[in-house]
């Protein structure tokens, strides 16, 4: 069965060209519009992994993070940030908070993404 | 006849008293006047001093507070009853933290510093104040003005920009990412087959787009560094470490160009270096890429490393095409593009030996060059030693 990566990302044109990336290297894209509806549907689809960005509507990337860590139920799913900050203060922050790695989007193509997410995924 | 005698004696004297209180009466005329004068003096010198629009403050040799401007009074949060006379090193330090303060006055009662001398200093939350020392000597007196300038508007303004322009530059990566993301799964098949001529003029388009991606680096960097908090973590290290990375990164670029990366340093290990390693990167990359940059095809760049006294000195040379002589004098300035090499149609922000300098002066280090029209140039920097 095909990996299942949950897609947290509020700008809807990234949101699907990331997703026809993944669904044409053959993964499985869940994707969200905004934590909430991240966090629901981290719980509900348990992805394999999930791509979240920071910069979102309502809770934002750090919020989740923080969110996911807590819940033992699903802080064992993987985390990568995809995001356009990428201070070291803002790697930093996402690093600690449990985040196995962070992109930034304007640095990575879809396919560096993808090959970031191979090797999470062991 | 001695009674006429007597008499004739005593009106003299009595002539001559009259002149001698004529005298007195014009001398004290006369100093009634020099002190209505030296009052009136000394009432304009305080009218100046209570209306300066900067706050003044006069120290006599032993570091005692001889006059204040009311401002200063609102700098320091103490009223000038409760300061006059008092020895500025040991002011309360309960109502605001004078530190920056005194560490620059400590500095000149050590003599460290020129006979004027100019810092910003930050005096908590909101205030800042750019401090002026300049000695005097009055006579046998010798003491120091010092006129503290509120910059905390300029600052804020400064600050307000910094952001803006951080914000934005955040915003503008994100149409950037979606054009680079359409672009490269264009080029790589992902949307199906695109013949020869549509696959060169995306690749160019890409690469358009990647340069605009690192303009906006440069942008976020420069901002970073007038925002003041650009060195985040210094560490030490071996310089080495980091030279070797960025020379292995450029290798794909000095390859197409056929040039040649060679690189020297002393066969025993340097000693170490306080850096925050991801800003050295940009600095040292900063410095390689222009050289490879502006050095034609089959040409040479060479990085040395070495110890000088308490220094370790980087230096780069290259076959490039050099600086011209008129122009040197602002190659540091932002936005600075030599006149030669915006003809060569190179693409660059004059962003990067801006940064490059900021980076090394905020590890403590200086930066310097030689340059030759034609020739090439060289570019040097140190950091101090920590081993």
């Amino acid at each position: 069965m095909s990996k299942k990566v949950l897609i947290i990302e509020d700008d809807k044109f990234l949101r699907e060209l990331l997703g026809k990336k993944l669904s044409n290297v053959g993964y499985t894209a869940i994707l969200a519009v905004d934590g909430e509806e991240g966090l629901e549907k981290i719980k509900k689809e348990k992805p394999d992994i999930i791509l979240l960005d920071l910069i979102l509507p309502g809770i934002n990337g750090f919020e989740v993070l923080e969110k996911h860590k807590e819940d033992s139920s699903i802080s064992s799913v993987p985390v990568i940030i995809l995001s356009n900050l990428g201070q070291s203060e803002d790697i930093e922050k996402g690093l600690k908070l449990g985040a196995k790695d962070f992109l930034v989007k304007a640095h990575f193509t879809p396919q560096e993404i993808v090959n970031k997410l191979q090797m999470v995924l062991g | 006849m001695s009674h006429s005698n007597q008499e004739r004696e005593l009106e003299n004297k009595e002539e001559e008293l009259r002149k001698i209180r004529m005298a007195f009466l014009n001398i004290l005329e006369d100093t009634e006047e020099a002190k209505m004068q030296a009052i009136e003096e000394k009432n304009k010198t305080l009218a100046v001093i209570q209306n300066f629009t900067d706050g003044l403050l006069v120290l006599s040799e032993d570091n005692k507070i001889e006059i204040i401007s009311p401002l200063v009074e609102g700098f320091l949060k103490q009223a000038e009853d409760e300061i006059l006379g008092k020895d500025i090193f040991k002011l309360s330090l309960e109502k605001a933290d004078l530190k920056p303060l005194t560490e620059v006055l400590k500095k000149r009662k050590n003599k460290e510093i020129k006979s004027i001398f100019r810092k910003e200093i930050r005096l908590g939350e909101e205030l800042f104040l750019e401090i002026t020392v300049s000695h005097f000597r009055s006579g046998e007196k010798k003491g120091s003005l010092v006129i503290l300038h509120d910059v905390s508007r300029d600052k804020l303004v400064e600050r307000m920009k910094t952001e803006f322009v951080s914000i934005s530059a955040h915003q503008l990566r994100t149409p950037l990412s979606a054009v680079k993301w359409t672009l490269r799964m264009i080029l790589d098949g992902d949307v199906g087959e695109i013949n020869g001529e549509q696959r060169d003029l995306l690749e160019k388009t890409y690469q358009s787009n990647e340069r605009m991606i690192a303009l906006i680096n440069d942008l976020l960097n420069v901002t970073r560094i007038e925002e003041g908090r650009f060195l985040y973590r210094p560490e030490l290290m071996q310089i080495e470490d980091i030279v070797d990375q960025v020379v292995s990164d450029s290798k794909e670029t000095a390859d197409i160009k056929k040039i040649k990366i060679k690189t020297e340093r002393p066969k025993e290990l340097l000693p170490l270096v306080m850096i925050d390693k991801e800003k050295m990167i940009i600095a040292i990359q900063n410095l390689l890429e222009n050289s490879l940059k502006y050095t034609p095809e089959k040409g040479a760049v060479v990085i040395s490393l070495e110890k000088k006294d308490k220094e370790v000195i980087f230096k780069i040379t290259d076959s490039g095409v050099g600086i011209p002589k008129d122009q040197q004098s602002r190659i540091f300035s932002k936005f600075f593009r030599g006149s030669n090499v915006i003809k060569m149609e190179t693409e660059g922000s004059g962003l990067g030996l801006y940064t490059t300098k900021n980076i090394i002066e905020l590890h403590e280090g200086k930066i310097w060059f030689e340059s030759e029209e034609g020739k090439g140039s060289t570019f040097y920097f140190s950091v101090p030693s920590r081993s």
